[in-house]
């Protein structure tokens, strides 16, 4: 199965703003993702609850997979995201 | 974090609100009261909400300011709100908003703790309908718990 593994890059770790971005973007995506965290069971990543459970910080790894025609495209694009500092264009 | 995190005061069960951005203004001002936080958090708190929706599911918002607005946090604090009659959230009904003031990265657990009680869809029902701010304290206790060290 493709997957990622991708460094947090906000500064304040996949928290509220961050997660939000993240999620919204994996609930677009036409193929079903998930991410985990450590030994964690993967979860699914347009749930947001789910995702704020990880308690992912900067600098934590996750690992994203995902299944399906452009599975790799999206896990690039999701991978990406994720590795920025989604804190950084704040209000 | 200390044990005054989730202050009895600031557990208010049976709010009402006009529309989502009065629900944040009491939100905000239920932190300022118990000493939280200064008044201009609150404006902060809006900003926020502008800028992305703090709406994470299970009819639950988690209204807080935006990186700006740490400076106007006194200590670390949550407010629960409960709105029985609900409110719109651009499209979603809101019916617990736990606002947020944190200064540091410690709401990373704090947002992950509460998050574990809302995937479970009998501690989410439970907060929902809590009438009694026990109930709240005991259903988000565990937070307090987990963010201690």
């Amino acid at each position: 199965m493709p997957t990622r593994t991708v460094t947090v890059g906000s500064a304040s770790g996949l928290h509220a703003r961050p997660a939000k971005i993240f999620v919204e973007a994996a609930a677009k995506a036409p193929v079903k993702v998930t991410i985990r965290s450590g030994d964690r069971k993967p979860v699914p990543a347009k749930s947001m609850l789910s995702v704020l459970a990880l308690g992912a910080r900067q600098g934590t790894e996750v690992i994203l997979e995902a299944e399906g025609d452009g599975a790799d495209e999206i896990l690039d694009s999701l991978a990406e995201l994720l590795s920025k500092d989604l804190d950084a264009d704040h209000v | 974090m200390s044990e005054q995190l989730l202050d009895p005061r600031a557990i208010r069960l049976t709010e009402k609100a006009d529309d989502r951005d009065d629900a944040i203004r009491r939100c905000g001002q239920a932190l300022v009261d118990i000493g939280a936080a200064e008044p201009g958090y609150i404006t902060t708190m809006l900003a926020r909400e502008q800028s992305i929706s703090t709406y994470v599911g299970e009819q639950v918002a988690i209204p807080h300011g935006t990186l700006a607005g740490k400076d106007l946090v006194k200590r670390d604090a949550l407010a629960v709100l409960r709105f029985p009659e609900g409110v719109d959230w651009d499209g979603e009904p809101v019916t617990v908003c736990v606002a947020i003031a944190a200064r540091g990265d410690g709401h990373v657990e704090l947002l992950a703790a509460l998050a574990e009680v809302l995937l479970d869809e009998d501690q989410a029902r439970e907060l929902r309908e809590a009438t009694e701010p026990e109930t709240v304290i005991r259903l988000l206790g565990s937070i307090q718990e987990e963010t201690k060290q």
